[in-house]
């Protein structure tokens, strides 16, 4: 009787403890089917039928609902985001979600045919890594990593690494380097955003 | 998967060229700028990005930018437009079958058994059942292609990649690449075959490198114009975007451990379930 106590909140910690922290392989599981779903809401998109208006609405949904568009931009600014004002820091963050479904819309007409195979899924750290092919006509076929944060809870795409270059190294030092040859001005950045952003919509 | 791969000039051209972008960076090697010692932030930026001579670097990324422009991607568009896709990658087929050989030598020179047995069907099957490398047969029965080259070698052997370098033709990449694109022109038997007078050979090996140059600026024209329009300082992107790359393929070499068994050879169950692919 008197172990009995112990025993069972022993026995309810570790299925509590089971059920928050599902073991990693099922989280990568999970990773994988979030993305097939976003890869074929993507894909549904872009091959789909209505007109470019339409299609950037839907990208735009799907960009915000999937996809940690203010955490990638804080790692996109690296080391300057502590240097910013929080007005900055602000401003920033609304022209990078700018920048991204800009991107990401603009060459939606690039990508009419696309298509895509899922391959494994792995965990890595905190995060889930997806591989996919990516097949485009015109091109070819491009392996895709895609980084998920919080697989098992609240999945959001942090990373896409095409063929080992990751995007948001690449911006992170894209950015890095503009900011050192324009005397660390943030405010300098973010009028070059702005100015990319009104060339490519 | 498929990476970019340069164009290779012959090896007396290059070997010219090397030498002219020697005194050419010796002559303008203007320094980058070091950081005062006191922002140990921008000290710590500095050495990540590993530009000592970027002013320099920037140069030749104008120069190779503008020849780009007026040459090499009008040359892939048009090329594009008059050949057909499944023509393109017969090319492409036939000049990555081609290549083999040189490819052979460095997965031996990597200690990779099992990527040099891979090298070596691959080329002996699309050789001949894949008429000239024409098709890749050898992929659908189970020994896909991967990257090798003098540089990955080197890599494996533990030579550092040192700073970043623009070089004329070349592009981005550093002096442990820049020496493997030579080596590897070297090593490459269809860079020995024919005399000086032999017009045939001249014919293919020029042939062969024009192709090249094409066909790999073909295949990367619609990334490399989406990169330009969206990065807001190109040179480093395309640093950043060489050096992963680079790293990216060099850590899948180090990591396919695949050895070659024989059948009939016991081996533990772990190791059977890890080595199927």
């Amino acid at each position: 009787m008197i172990y009995r106590r112990p025993f069972l909140t022993f026995a309810a910690a570790s299925a509590l403890l089971t059920a928050v922290h599902p073991s990693r392989a099922q989280s990568a599981d999970r990773a994988s089917a979030f993305l097939k779903s976003l890869g074929d809401q993507l894909v549904a998109v872009v091959n789909g039928p209505g007109s470019i208006g339409s299609k950037r609405a839907a990208m735009t949904r799907i960009i915000d609902s999937d996809v940690d568009v203010d955490g990638i931009g804080r790692f996109c600014l690296g080391r300057y985001w502590r240097l910013a004002t929080p007005e900055q820091q602000k401003q920033y963050l609304k022209i990078f979600r700018e920048v991204l479904v800009t991107n990401i819309t603009s060459k939606l007409g690039d990508y009419q045919g696309v298509t895509f195979t899922m391959g494994r899924s792995r965990p890595q750290d905190e995060e889930a890594v997806v591989s996919t092919t990516v097949i485009r006509p015109n091109n070819p076929p491009t392996a895709v990593d895609w980084i998920i944060a919080n697989p098992s809870s609240d999945p959001k795409v942090i990373d896409v690494v095409a063929e080992g270059t990751s995007l948001r190294l690449t911006q992170r030092q894209d950015y890095a380097s503009y900011l050192a040859h324009n005397n660390n001005s943030i405010e300098a950045l973010i009028t070059a955003m702005r100015n990319q952003v009104s060339q490519n919509s | 998967m498929r990476s970019v791969r340069r164009a290779r000039p012959s090896f007396a051209g290059t070997s010219r060229l090397l030498a002219l972008s020697a005194i050419l960076l010796i002559g303008l090697a203007a320094c980058a700028t070091k950081p005062p010692a006191d922002d140990p932030d921008a000290v710590a930026d500095f050495k990540q990005t590993n530009d000592p001579l970027e002013p320099t670097n920037r140069v030749f990324y104008a120069i190779n930018n503008g020849i780009d422009t007026v040459i090499l991607r009008p040359l892939a568009q048009a090329y594009r437009f008059a050949v057909p896709g499944a023509v393109r990658q017969g090319i492409h087929n036939v000049l990555s079958n081609i290549a083999t050989p040189g490819q052979l030598t460095n997965d031996m020179l990597e200690g990779k058994p099992r990527r040099a047995g891979d090298t070596a069907m691959r080329f002996l099957i699309n050789t001949t059942v894949g008429v000239f490398g024409i098709f890749d047969v050898a992929k659908r029965w189970g020994y896909p292609d991967h990257d090798a080259d003098f540089g990955m070698t080197m890599a494996n052997w533990g030579v550092p990649e040192g700073p970043f370098l623009f070089l004329p033709v070349l592009g981005p990449t550093d002096p442990r690449d820049a020496a493997g694109f030579g080596i590897n022109i070297a090593i490459d038997p269809f860079t020995w075959v024919g005399g000086p007078n032999d017009t045939g050979w001249t014919v293919f090996k020029w042939t062969r490198y024009g192709l090249n140059a094409v066909d790999s600026r073909e295949r990367v024209l619609d990334s490399l114009d989406q990169i330009k329009k969206t990065a807001l300082d190109p040179y480093a992107t395309f640093r950043s975007l060489y050096r992963q790359h680079r790293h990216a393929q060099i850590e899948e070499m180090r990591n396919d451990h695949g050895a070659t068994v024989p059948v009939w050879f016991p081996r533990p169950a772990s190791e059977s379930s890890a080595s199927s692919k």
